[in-house]
């Protein structure tokens, strides 16, 4: 397989939006979350969560044109005019270009926006509207229309090991030569549903992720978009995607024992225990969760924590930085072997991501 | 893109309205019998009744009861997916020493819109999480994986409607590619009360049994089940020959870039992905098209449209009068069909049409019809603007 470079990088968070945005989030140390607030049993519950605010995006496109386009939406047009502009290619024929979106669990503010309007008025008050937006792949039209992306498109929705999975296709279109360019992106959203999941399922997270916590829940929901112009170039400034493996961690798949780590550790002690098993002693382990947070889909920015590490030849000075467990050690300069990202799931699944410079 | 060794498909299964497995499907196509009938596994209260394709329980295999702990999509996908693999001739045993990848197309099996657990939540109750756990557990892909266990990679594509093809398409890249030895691939989709409603709000949702192509069609009926089909590399299919049902010999996908929900009044994505699929092989080598065939106005427009300017005079039909609209699951069940029809080289009627519509430049065929020839393309439209093409070859099996 040939590798993927790494043309334009677009990012939105909860640290702001661009690259900058997240290097200096990086350097000065997360933003606290936001509460979040919704009744359960007649109180009021009040959940931290990292969210986004998208008004960058009237930067590119016009109020009125997206003026029904929903939040989730609104995340994957502006990661996806972010990378095409920090690519410099924003006058490329989009004729050979294709589109990936992976996504733990779509737009789910609009899914139960939509169930709202059947529940307050009536199945024949369901909004027709609400539904096309709901449906997965309702952000990759939307992209695709803003952007006239007329190539293939995909949605990709793998829980945990969307942005892995979703990753394998990309490379395989373009390495296959069935287009020039993929937009690839990662993108999930936060809303009280999931803040009471998280809860239910968790606890009280302490309102801060600490990534190498290993007896406690402190994941904080996020929620975000990724987005990366790749293609076939083998030089990159940003470096190259040399491997990507998914699957159940065996013979056939095996662990990636070479380079640095970024691994996806966002608070879930169970999958953290995963990661300690794999390691090697005296291996180098970043883990950035706390700065954007907890989501299926956030391995697509330690994706792009990575690719700024190639850029710039070195893992970035962080703050704040929490106790490890013994042995591993934060990486400095990016050596040859490169860095892979890596994202275990409760079941034991592995989606590896290695990259290398371009 | 033309697949340049030909992906074989060994194995297909196929759980729907029209047949508990391909082979009871397959009689009830040619046959015309069909069976829609008001929703039992829900109710709404919309005025008018709006026919559905239900799968009976009684056509799930006795080892898959209903279970609390999985959604019913997933169950589809388990029961498609046991039929697929011992047509193949695999056992669960002997898969344990492959990579085996599992690409699942679906829309419902990958929404987490459990309607009971959010009408508690919105009026400031304290819900049980059953329904997300089970949820969580039932992505099709990764359920069909634990239950079979497979280990090599998964991917769940949701692109609305063209889910079902996509998925087989992109199992046969993973398979070009050496990603995988052998790979599970189609569409599974469950009938759901909150789809029902949201086509029903979209006005696209007939309220009589589908008619496609028909002059007088009104929409669509929606439907459930499961179609998967067994890829297996040129390496492995070596080892065991003559299992070769068809092999997969084209895949096109493109893009409208024009609406959320409706196709591009000229179909210049569907255009460019048959185009894709097709690659060198010549449109008289065709023996017959499976087409989406909705039985929505648009749809079945634009589709007559580009068949009847890149595909002239080749005979085509829609299943969706037997099926219903299965959604992310059509693409799997019509490629299992188009696998077998190109078998028996002969189509079914396309079922509803009873008046061809003069507005439209290619009609479907309304009587079974012999289709000798190689070839056979099963395409499916999607919300979107998603358009998927396969192009199936004969294999030796056939």
């Amino acid at each position: 397989m040939k590798a993927a470079g790494i043309r334009g990088v677009g990012l939105v968070g909860s640290f702001g939006c661009g690259t900058g945005a997240l290097e200096n989030s990086l350097r000065k140390g997360p933003k606290p979350p936001e509460d979040l607030v919704f009744f359960v049993s007649g109180r009021e519950r009040r959940i931290p969560v990292h969210a986004v605010d998208t008004s960058p995006l009237d930067n590119f496109v016009s109020k009125r044109e997206i003026r029904r386009i929903d939040h989730f939406s609104r995340m994957a047009l502006l990661g996806a005019f972010l990378a095409l502009e920090d690519s410099g290619l924003t006058d490329a024929s989009r004729d050979s270009l294709g589109l990936i979106i992976a996504t733990g669990y779509g737009a789910i503010r609009t899914t139960f926006a939509f169930l709202d309007s059947v529940l307050v008025d009536g199945d024949s008050f369901a909004s027709p509207t609400l539904f096309s937006n709901s449906v997965h792949n309702a952000a990759a039209a939307h992209v695709a229309i803003q952007l006239k992306i007329t190539g293939p498109s995909l949605t990709v929705s793998q829980f945990e090991m969307s942005v892995s999975s979703a990753l394998l296709t990309a490379l395989r279109w373009l390495d296959q030569g069935r287009v020039e360019r993929v937009l690839f992106g990662g993108v999930d959203e936060v809303c009280s549903v999931i803040g009471y999941c998280h809860e239910r399922f968790f606890g009280d997270s302490g309102g801060r992720i600490q990534p190498f916590a290993a007896n406690r829940h402190t994941a904080v929901a996020g929620e975000g978009a990724a987005f990366f112009l790749l293609d076939r170039q083998e030089e990159s400034r940003y470096g190259l995607i040399t491997e990507v493996r998914q699957g159940r961690i065996t013979k056939a798949v095996p662990f990636p024992e070479k380079g640095s780590y970024i691994i996806n550790a966002d608070g879930h002690p169970g999958c953290f225990s995963l990661y300690r098993q794999l390691f090697r002693p005296e291996a180098e382990v970043a883990a950035f969760a706390n700065h954007y947070g907890s989501f299926p889909s956030g391995q697509s920015f330690d994706l792009a924590i990575a690719a700024l590490a190639l850029r710039n030849g070195i893992f970035p000075s962080i703050s704040g930085q929490e106790e490890m467990p013994k042995g591993w050690r934060y990486p400095g300069v990016v050596g040859k072997k490169g860095i892979t990202c890596l994202k275990c799931d409760g079941e034991g699944y592995l989606g590896a991501i290695g990259l290398k410079g371009g | 893109m033309t697949l340049g060794r030909s992906v074989a498909v060994t194995g297909a299964g196929c759980l729907c309205a029209a047949g508990a497995n391909l082979q009871a499907s397959l009689k009830a196509l040619f046959s015309g019998i069909r069976i829609p009938a008001p929703p039992s596994l829900f109710r709404t209260s919309h005025s008018l009744s709006h026919p559905v394709f239900e799968v009976p329980e009684s056509f799930f295999p006795q080892e898959l009861p209903a279970e609390n702990d999985a959604l019913r999509t997933a169950r589809l996908a388990i029961a498609a997916a046991g039929e697929a693999f011992a047509d193949a001739g695999w056992r669960s045993a002997d898969l344990a020493s492959l990579r085996v990848g599992v690409v699942i197309g679906t829309t419902v099996g990958s929404a987490m819109n459990n309607e009971g657990f959010y009408r508690e939540f919105r009026c400031g109750g304290d819900p049980d999480m059953a329904p997300i756990r089970r949820f969580l557990r039932s992505n099709p892909a990764a359920a069909v994986a634990r239950h079979f266990g497979l280990n090599g990679p998964l991917q769940t594509v949701v692109n609305a409607c063209s889910s079902g093809s996509d998925a087989i398409g992109i199992a046969a890249q993973w398979l070009e590619d050496g990603i995988c030895d052998l790979a599970l691939a189609g569409g599974a989709d469950e009938l759901c009360r909150t789809t029902c409603n949201g086509f029903i709000s979209l006005m696209i949702s007939a309220n009589e049994a589908v008619r496609p192509f028909d002059r007088c069609r009104r929409g669509l009926n929606l439907g459930e089940g499961a179609g998967l089909l067994v890829l297996e590399s040129p390496s492995l299919e070596q080892l065991r020959p003559g299992r070769v049902r068809a092999r997969l010999a084209g895949y096109g996908a493109a893009c409208d870039a024009y609406h959320l929900t409706a196709p591009h009044p000229q179909g210049t994505g569907l255009k460019r992905a048959l185009a894709e699929a097709l690659g060198c092989v010549e449109p008289e080598a065709i023996a017959f098209v499976n087409a989406h065939g909705t039985g929505t106005p648009d749809n079945d427009r634009v589709e007559s449209i580009v068949l009847a300017e890149m595909l002239p005079g080749i005979p085509f039909h829609s299943t969706k009068g037997f099926t219903g609209h299965t959604l992310g699951a059509a693409g799997g069940i019509e490629a299992a069909f188009t696998v077998a029809c190109l078998g028996m080289g002969k189509i079914p009627a396309s079922i509803g049409c009873d008046e061809t519509d003069p507005e439209l430049p290619a009609a479907p065929v309304r009587h079974v019809t012999a289709t000798p020839g190689r070839f056979a393309v099963s395409q499916s439209l999607a919300f979107g603007g998603n358009n998927a093409v396969l192009l199936f070859e004969k294999g030796e099996r056939s």
